[in-house]
């Protein structure tokens, strides 16, 4: 039973979250918050390791898809070099926490350096990229921005494939088990037993990837409601009207994408660490594409958005995978036929283009639109049809996506 | 901003003239304004009218940095306007509202009117995002600001709604508090009135009379609205395709004959006086 609600009540918070946005506070929001919150905190006493492992790879993802948000969606910059910083990050971990050795012919570097250490590097690394590449993201607008940070990932792409010595080449290299000051969030050392329930790895690092993703999750929501948020909502809208009211464009352009790929390093040491290595392929332009899609069903800028974009994206391919047998048309890896990753991406392929046509405000506009109708029914869809462009939950897309004026 | 309604303030010290010095701004081979010259004296309404076309957006895009001049100054002060960025601008108390509506639409009122703190306010990405206190303290005293200004232009009971939903003359109204929000000493204002109702124009001329007052600062009007610009401006500044032909009172621009060709046409006789008659007098048709 909990099994199956623990990915949807991890939604939920997300979504309640976002609510709290809303003109009118209830009573019963942070109630719920905090009930979800307890859910999310007991699932390791109840929950088995599959669900654990996807959860913390859902988390990962939310971190990155949160970063990615802060630039596209509320920024109106369009960025494809997402999996170079998730890459930048992923292997700043392996290496600067990786012992060093040899794998057959190949010597692999390594600084050894504890854990935390490493995932601080990563960091820091991927924001070191982000700020290398930020004079070109200041100057350069929407999808003009998005080509050219598509050079990133072929760069990256090559680094990761000819570096051998530190990223391991082709076949990759393992990734360090995650400590925090003695304690390994691997197996044993300590082992632990919590009400009776051993506490392995899936455990301990589900509520590391819970914590990463709400510090992630809180810092955003914080920054959009305060001034450099605001800055970066207005630029989107209009430049011109920005500057003018004083902001230095360039400079926050600069800034959220360099605030951005550290949220996409820390989404990439935790990559390492929910697989367990880091290969080339992992960080390849289809990973990019995937964060847009997950900010794109999700609702772009909004903070709970993404979160839920992000569960659904990255969980879909492993729950699927876990029910191939279960499931038509879904088949086990060395079958022939369509195997889990396929079909979660045509999956979520058409769901985006269903959100672009019906609700270009994605799952955050949805989850407002049941808000408003809670409310006072029949409001909500008064205040819609009587002005639609300028419909709060719609007019929140960036002028250079093609959603509403294509469609409608 | 109680003290509002009460005292005439004399003009503020702190209020420099603003000299607009034989501007030129071109765009490849077309020449946008061509050797402009007006100066705002401090604390009063200066309107910049002309036919559609003439210019006006154009100088307000120089006064507020967005367009570079090719010729000539821009002094408010020390300052030179026309070397600087919009940003720096903004950040000397020259303060824009726009006539095309550039608000955030999906933010409430009080956010766009926290956007015109901006520059007044230190508040980072890491203060924010962690909530030091003194990001939200700042946050705090700005907002209560924020919320005098929305109740001296009506939008008191507006202030968490988004801007979306508002009607048009409340979202123009907005622009207006935005604008007074940075705590100007220069406020430009393009078309304040433009596409609103008789009762909405009232108010807003009120407003900008009351601005005036209250603060004491200098206001500079572009306008199509005849009758509001007549009964407001100091002065005024007519612009006909890019270049000005008339400059001085609205009774002495009223008669000039220069002023009645470029809005009336030659030719026709027609009564001057109907140019100031409160039409707009830009609407299809009324130009031969």
């Amino acid at each position: 039973m909990s099994e199956a609600t623990a990915p949807a009540a991890r939604g939920a918070t997300h979504t309640a979250r976002h609510a709290a946005t809303a003109r009118h506070r209830s009573l019963l929001r942070p109630l719920l918050l905090a009930a979800v919150l307890v859910v999310l905190l007991l699932a390791p006493l109840y929950v088995e390791e599959f669900w654990l492992r996807t959860g913390f790879a859902v988390f990962g993802a939310i971190v990155g898809a949160i970063g990615l948000n802060l630039l596209v969606g509320t920024t109106g910059q369009l960025s494809l070099a997402h999996a170079f910083f998730l890459a930048v990050g992923a292997i700043s971990y392996v290496y600067v926490s990786g012992e060093s050795g040899g794998l057959g012919t190949t010597t692999l570097g390594g600084l050894g350096w504890p854990p935390l250490v490493g995932m601080v590097v990563g960091v820091l690394l991927a924001g070191l990229a982000g700020l290398v590449f930020s004079p070109i993201a200041a100057r350069l607008r929407g999808i003009y921005l998005g080509v050219a940070s598509l050079g990133l990932v072929f760069i990256g792409q090559h680094v990761l494939n000819t570096w051998t010595s530190v990223t391991g080449g082709f076949n990759g290299r393992s990734a360090p088990d995650f400590s925090l000051f003695g304690f390994t969030f691997a197996n044993d050392n300590p082992l632990l037993f919590i009400a009776g329930v051993p506490f392995r790895e899936a455990e301990r690092l589900w509520y590391l990837g819970l914590v990463l993703a709400l510090a992630a999750y809180l810092f955003a929501r914080n920054l959009l409601r305060s001034r450099p948020g605001r800055a970066l909502q207005t630029l989107r809208d209009s430049e011109v009207a920005a500057s003018v009211m004083g902001v230095d464009v360039q400079r926050y352009k600069g800034r959220v994408f360099l605030v951005s790929s550290m949220y996409a390093g820390l989404s990439g040491v935790l990559y390492a660490l929910s697989i367990g290595s880091v290969a080339p392929e992992s960080f390849g332009l289809e990973v990019s594409i995937q964060y847009l899609a997950m900010i794109v069903l999700g609702g772009l800028g909004s903070v709970g958005g993404a979160a839920f974009g992000a569960l659904f994206v990255s969980a879909l391919p492993l729950v699927f995978q876990r029910y191939a047998d279960a499931l038509p048309l879904v088949s086990s890896p060395g079958q022939g036929g369509l195997n889990a990753g396929e079909v979660a991406r045509y999956l979520y392929g058409a769901a985006v283009v269903l959100v672009i046509m019906f609700e270009p405000a994605g799952l955050a506009g949805l989850a407002g639109r049941f808000r408003r109708r809670g409310r006072d029914p029949g409001g909500g869809r008064a205040t819609r049809s009587s002005s639609a462009s300028t419909d709060p939950s719609t007019s929140s897309v960036p002028s250079d996506r093609p959603a509403q004026g294509s469609t409608t | 901003m109680t003290a509002a309604r009460e005292v005439d303030e004399p003009t503020r010290s702190d209020i420099p003239p603003v000299e607009v010095d034989g501007v030129s701004v071109r765009f490849g081979a077309i020449t946008a304004l061509s050797d402009v010259s007006f100066t705002v004296a401090p604390g009063t309404i200066h309107a910049v009218i002309g036919p559609n076309g003439a210019g006006k957006s154009t100088m307000f895009n120089v006064l507020s940095g967005v367009y570079q001049a090719a010729e000539g100054q821009v002094r408010f002060g020390d300052a030179r306007l026309d070397r600087m960025r919009p940003y720096q601008i903004a950040g000397i108390g020259v303060a824009r509202a726009f006539q095309n509506i550039a608000l955030s639409g999906t933010q409430s009122v009080a956010e766009n009117l926290m956007l015109g703190r901006h520059h007044l306010t230190k508040a980072g990405f890491i203060a924010a995002g962690l909530r030091l206190p003194r990001a939200t303290r700042e946050g705090k005293r700005h907002g209560e600001r924020v919320a005098e200004i929305a109740e001296f232009l009506e939008l008191g009971d507006k202030l968490q709604t988004p801007v979306g939903v508002l009607s048009y003359g409340d979202q123009k109204r907005v622009e207006v508090a935005r604008a007074l929000c940075t705590e100007p000493r220069l406020l430009l204002l393009d078309e304040p009135v433009a596409g609103m109702n008789a009762e909405e124009t009232t108010r807003m001329a009120e407003a900008i009379r009351e601005i005036r007052s209250a603060l004491g600062i200098s206001i500079v009007l572009v306008e199509h609205d005849m009758g509001m610009v007549m009964s407001l401006a100091d002065r005024v500044t007519v612009l006909d395709f890019g270049r000005r032909i008339a400059d001085g009172t609205p009774a002495e621009v009223q008669s000039d004959p220069e002023v009645i060709r470029a809005y009336l046409g030659s030719g026709d006789e027609i009564n001057p006086s109907d140019a100031a008659a409160g039409h707009p007098s830009e609407t299809p048709g009324t130009r031969p």
